[in-house]
């Protein structure tokens, strides 16, 4: 209580910075502040500490796992953290091995990740200008409709969607443009976000452009185009993240063609079909080489994510 | 009740004052409803009518290139020089033919038995029947081209008579080449749209449609074409999924949906206030390395889930770290039966949502919370107010309002969330008292996932489908109803 | 130009007569095999060494693939055009596959070879009331102990494996919430419980007792198994954080072997409450598709044949340790010294051939299994088990209709 005299100095300067003088009562002074703000902030501090060591322990568990060799110490699981003796072997199995397919799966996936990155934008940004940006008939009638299908559960049509591809003959061996065209039919449907974009842009820029002459295509291309950066930038991360992560719908469309199998297939059997006895490490391992790169561009773009959200969170 | 009496309420009470509402204004508004769908009926009647009058009008009063276009579509426009339109009715037309002739007509007249052919074997070679499941498929493709063919042909018709018009008051027709510049134009909505909508019809649209019809089928695993055939049964599926006698799963499913309510809801709160209160921590003035406690937390959202779950799962095993390492430090006697008991595992599954969820609400109220004026809260600290009282007069409800409709979305993923329970306990444990192969963690979509993967089961796989929009669709209209706010797309521009 | 043009249509000529001849005695079209992933290579070679013996098949392309035995099954049934021509799958999936029409019948000389040179349990296993849909490849897929003898020192009875394990603090897997391992509780208690079935696969009768003393018996010796600290649900050793002891099959006899080196053991299972565990004796087994080619339906059925036949079984077990059902091969020095199977032919005594169940049974077990797990029975007294038991054996008897 000895530096009790200095507190109402700091407050004072506070409050005018604030625009506002005002009185400090005895008992406000006895709160120290600044001491009760430190205990706070302390708080916080460890919360987020604590926080952070959960959120980061599974995958840095992850990693260890990855490191702890097949061939010399145990490919299943174990009750420890921290391998006997660190090892590539792993990696080395990945890479180099002539039974693995994980490099193949992964360009796989890769291929359908770029295609659907490109088309999905594509198709996503015309439905959104579409609807927010032009007036026509029948435009309440899509959204409706469009509000309805998004109710009906995805795996209901799986295998709907099976048969309709293999009469198109996009399963087995054409399971990867099998898979884009499944990916990219439906994205027109995830229009929300991008939509709530666009109506944030002023609508008098497309009159103006209007006025000079321009055509609707015009001003797609050369009004709005150049503003919806960042919504581009969320779209084309979101659609190349997602066939990431696909493990029910691609062993559908690869049917048991191995060399087909997305990188999600591959790795979730390994983990899932008796047959993988200790490829547990290897499942690690594989995890890792596809979580770091995703999550390396996801941490980098992570501007646009928020703004992606958080405009289409509040836009519905 | 007066205006008067509603204002004097809390807002719990408005709330429930809306809540009863809703149910007791349900018969009212199907009685509206069904006024309306009476008077959508008489309107759409009338409109055939009108059609059809229309059609007759146009053959006596057109001339002989209208009259040809009611056979050959397009010729009209052809003889009036517009022959990218006309190229393109032609060709329709064609294809239509084509796929009648060849096709479609042989597959709508199976319709009604879904097939009749069965398979057989010759000697030791099998001599396939009909499949059931094309006859289905390829039965509603056609409806659908039908429609499209009888609304294509009404346009031909249409564009005689509008062309005969202009040209006789004397005006110009359009030529192909200003058709091809309207679709940047005054069209631009067509060419934006006409290939995203074919998508969404033939692998969305049509998918639903036939599974809808499959409910009402005997399509399983021992009527699998193209061996065995199935066919129609009526309501019997919906009968063994949801009555409650011994060979149905009545029982489980209201087990099943319980819990996936329940599942939604702690889901979608718990995130929601849990998610807010890391963003109000890390936003708070004077907290450093904001950037960095963001990133840390929204790796979860990177990693595939497949990976970042699955390995989660294994860590929660009997005999996974988590249970080895708080045995080694001697806090538990005995392994905690994280998957193996019910309560436990809804309550892992639960919890380690959190792992995944509140980083994307951290992220979400982030933006929100920025969008407060700062002036508030300076007022409201003038006036005295503690953390907890701002968070409760202000944020709380400012974000409840800008997040209303994210707060419904997100309810409605969390039925339909399947990721997280799927890897980290494929619906288990089952017992005795479930029936279906369903376990206590199991929702719907992945009973209803387990019903089209492990079990073949289709009939019982497209009742639930079914079902999960019912459900999902009562909640939308429920939430519609008491909240305004989410209604108007337009408020929110 | 004009020479290499004629040399080219000679060509031509030449492959044409080819393929025409090969067409006249064999097949040359695709065919596509689905095995479990440890025998893909395997396979390949007895593919290879089956197209030497046999020229008229030379031409044909066999593309085998690693579809695990559960999973093959399910994409059979899903879409058997597009599934494989010969796969591989354990016996629970005989009654589903034959019921949605994903088998092919084995044609009648190649029934009469397997019948004599397979053993009695395997020709049963294939066989659907008078009819055999698929040609048995092992015998092996039943279980029993892996241990470490180093700790447990006497494998002989449940109560001193739990007891070792439970001094040394390691654990005992077994995986009782499973259809397959719970019967070794149930049958060694002497109860049964088995499903008739007609020659389309559907199940017509289900014979079962589990509803009475000796089905108490077992449940409650499962119930006291799943309460000792040193018990934990499951069967896969690779998968095993802290195993003494593991009841699993053959398959897994590589992975035991590398956890417990040394100490690596097997034998039968031991006795519990003072009765012997028994259980199933499985098997696994190639089936073949129907197809519409004549000529295909006779490659693949020489195929599936020569790749079930007792010396392509021997090298199987050589090559990956899947013990062969074929009894020449039975015979074998190597068969007969193999530990894994030795222990394995000791629990077959106490075992019965697996029969034909449904789907639905799978799944009732497991509720059953899970329900012990979750402790829900551990105060029950007999009358109230016996209730239980009364449910499941109803909830059984349901499936058949």
């Amino acid at each position: 209580m000895s530096n009790n005299k200095q507190i109402p100095e700091v407050d004072i300067v506070v409050d005018e910075k604030a625009g506002v003088i005002r009185e400090i009562k005895p008992e406000q002074k006895l709160r120290s502040k600044s001491g009760h703000e430190k205990r706070v902030n302390v708080g916080i501090y460890t919360i987020l500490t604590l926080m952070a060591i959960i959120w980061l322990a599974p995958f840095v568990f992850l990693v260890f796992q990855s490191f702890r060799s097949y061939l010399t110490e145990n490919g299943g699981m174990v009750n420890y953290l921290l391998p006997k003796t660190w090892s590539l072997d792993n990696y080395i199995w990945l890479f180099t091995d002539e039974k693995s397919l994980f490099l193949r799966w992964y360009l796989n996936t890769l291929i359908i990740a770029l295609f659907n990155a490109v088309l999905q934008t594509v198709i996503v940004l015309s439905v959104a200008y579409a609807l927010s940006r032009l007036r026509f008939k029948g435009r309440k009638l899509i959204m409706n409709a469009v509000l309805v299908l998004g109710l009906f559960p995805g795996f209901l049509t799986m295998i709907t969607l099976y048969f309709l591809l293999k009469q198109l003959g996009l399963t087995q061996n054409g399971a990867i443009p099998g898979l884009i065209l499944i990916y990219c039919a439906s994205s027109g449907m995830g229009y929300y976000i991008s939509k709530g974009f666009f109506d944030t842009i002023p609508k008098s820029l497309d009159e103006s452009a209007r006025i000079d002459g321009a055509t609707r295509f015009q001003v797609f291309m050369k009004i709005i185009m150049p503003l919806a950066k960042p919504i581009v930038i969320y779209t084309i991360l979101m659609a190349f993240m997602a066939p990431w992560g696909d493990f029910v719908f691609a062993s559908y469309v690869a049917f048991g063609t191995t060399t087909n199998y997305n990188v999600a297939v591959g790795l979730y059997q390994w983990v899932n079909v008796a047959d993988y006895q200790g490829f547990f490490t290897r499942f690690c391992a594989g995890g890792v080489l596809v979580a770091v790169p995703i999550t390396a561009l996801f941490l980098a773009l992570q501007k646009y994510y928020v703004e992606g959200v958080t405009g289409g969170a509040v836009k519905g | 009740m007066t205006d008067l009496d509603y204002l004097k309420m809390s807002k719990w009470a408005r709330l429930a004052h809306s809540f009863v509402g809703f149910f007791a204004s349900i018969p009212s508004k199907c009685r509206d409803g069904f006024k309306k769908l009476g008077l959508w009926f008489v309107r759409l009647f009338r409109s055939i009518a009108d059609n059809l009058v229309d059609l007759v009008d146009t053959f006596v009063k057109g001339d002989w290139k209208t009259r040809l276009s009611y056979l050959v579509m397009g010729f009209g426009s052809f003889a009036r020089g517009q022959w990218g339109r006309g190229l393109l009715f032609f060709l329709f037309q064609t294809v239509f033919n084509l796929y009648m002739v060849n096709f479609g007509v042989a597959y709508l007249g199976k319709l009604n038995t879904l097939g009749t052919l069965e398979t057989y074997r010759e000697g030791r070679r099998t001599i396939y029947g009909d499949n059931s499941f094309f006859i289905l498929l390829y039965g509603v493709l056609t409806l659908f081209f039908v429609l499209a063919f009888i609304y294509t042909w009404r346009a031909n018709i249409r564009q005689n008579k509008v062309s005969q018009q202009i040209l006789d008051s004397g005006k110009k027709l359009k030529s192909t080449k200003d058709d091809l510049k309207s679709l940047a134009d005054e069209q631009f909505h067509k060419t934006l749209l006409a290939l995203p909508t074919l998508g969404v019809l033939v692998f969305t649209v049509l998918p639903i449609i036939f599974m809808i019809l499959v409910a009402f089928t005997n399509f399983d695993a021992t009527h699998q074409p193209p061996s065995k055939l199935f066919t129609w049964v009526g309501w019997d599926n919906f009968r063994q999924l949801l009555s409650s006698d011994s060979a149905s799963y009545g029982d489980t499913f209201k087990q099943v949906l319980f819990w996936t309510l329940l599942w939604a809801f702690f889901a979608t709160f718990l995130n929601y206030f849990l998610g807010m209160m890391v963003a109000i921590m890390i936003n708070k003035k004077g907290i450093k390395l904001k950037k960095m406690w963001r990133t840390i937390l929204v790796m979860t959202i990177a990693i595939p889930q497949f990976v970042s779950l699955l390995y989660v799962s294994k860590m929660f095993a009997q005999d996974g770290l988590i249970n080895t390492y708080l045995m080694k430090w001697g806090w538990i006697a005995s392994p905690i039966p994280f998957w193996t008991d019910a309560g436990w595992a809804r309550f892992t599954i639960i919890l380690i949502n959190l792992w995944i969820g509140i980083p994307y609400l951290m992220l979400i109220a982030t933006g929100i919370l920025m969008n407060i004026p700062a002036d508030l809260y300076e007022s409201a600290r003038i006036d005295g107010a503690n953390a907890f009282q701002m968070y409760r007069k202000i944020t709380l409800p400012y974000m409840l309002f800008v997040t209303g409709p994210y707060l419904l979305t997100s309810f409605t993923g969390n039925i339909n969330n399947f990721n997280v329970i799927f890897l980290l306990t494929g619906g288990k444990p089952l017992s005795l008292e479930l029936s279906g192969n369903a376990g206590y963690t199991d929702l719907l979509i992945t009973w209803l996932y387990k019903m089209t993967v492990n079990d073949t089961n289709y009939k019982l796989a497209a009742v639930m489908g079914i079902l999960v929009f019912v459900v999902t669709a009562v909640i939308n209209l429920l939430v519609y109803n008491l909240i305004p706010s989410v209604k108007n797309e337009e408020d929110f521009q | 130009m004009k020479k290499l043009v004629a040399l080219l249509l000679a060509a031509m000529l030449l492959m044409s007569c080819a393929a025409f001849a090969s067409a006249e005695g064999g097949f040359s079209g695709e065919v596509k095999i689905w095995v479990a992933e440890n025998t893909v290579e395997f396979t390949q070679q007895a593919v290879e060494d089956f197209k030497a013996a046999n020229p008229q098949y030379a031409g044909m392309t066999v593309k085998v693939e690693p579809v695990g035995e559960g999973d093959a099954a399910s994409k059979m049934i899903t879409d058997v055009e597009g599934g494989a021509d010969i796969f591989g799958f354990a016996q629970d999936q005989l009654a589903r596959l034959v019921a949605a029409g994903a088998l092919l019948e084995v044609e009648e000389m190649n029934a009469i070879q397997v019948s004599l040179e397979n053993d009695a349990g395997a020709v049963g296993a294939v066989t659907m009331g008078e009819t055999m849909y698929a040609y048995p490849m092992t015998s092996d897929n039943g279980y029993f102990l892996y241990y470490d003898k180093e700790i447990v020192k006497d494998p002989s009875t449940l109560e001193a494996v739990l007891a070792d394990c439970e001094a040394a603090g390691k654990s005992f897997y077994m995986e009782i919430n499973s259809g397959w391992y719970q019967t070794a509780f149930f049958f060694g208690a002497g109860c049964t419980l088995t499903y008739d079935s007609d020659d389309s696969g559907a199940l017509v009768k289900c014979n079962t007792d589990y509803a009475s003393e000796n089905g108490v018996k077992a449940l409650k010796a499962m119930i006291n198994v799943a309460k000792s600290p040193a018990f934990v649900n499951g069967s896969s050793v690779s998968n095993a954080t802290n195993a003494a002891a593991v009841v699993s099959g053959t398959w897994d006899a590589g992975a035991a072997q590398e956890l417990f080196g040394e100490n690596y053991a097997a034998c039968k299972l031991p006795t519990v409450d003072g009765f012997q565990l028994g259980g199933f004796g499985g098997f696994k087994m190639l089936g073949v598709k129907p197809q519409t080619d004549d000529a295909k339906i006779e490659a693949c059925d020489a195929l599936a044949s020569y790749l079930t036949s007792g010396d392509v079984q021997l090298a199987r077990f050589n090559a990956v340790g899947w013990g062969p059902s074929n009894l020449t091969a039975q015979q074998n020095e190597a068969v007969q010294a193999n530990v894994a199977l030795a222990a394995l032919a000791d629990q077959l005594q106490y075992c019965m051939p697996q029969g034909q169940y449904p789907g639905e049974y799978w799944s009732l077990a497991t509720g059953l299994g899970d329900d012990i797990l979750a402790d829900k029975y551990d105060e029950l007294d007999d009358a109230a088990l016996l209730e239980v038991l009364n449910t499941f054996q109803t909830t059984a008897i349901s499936y058949v209709n």
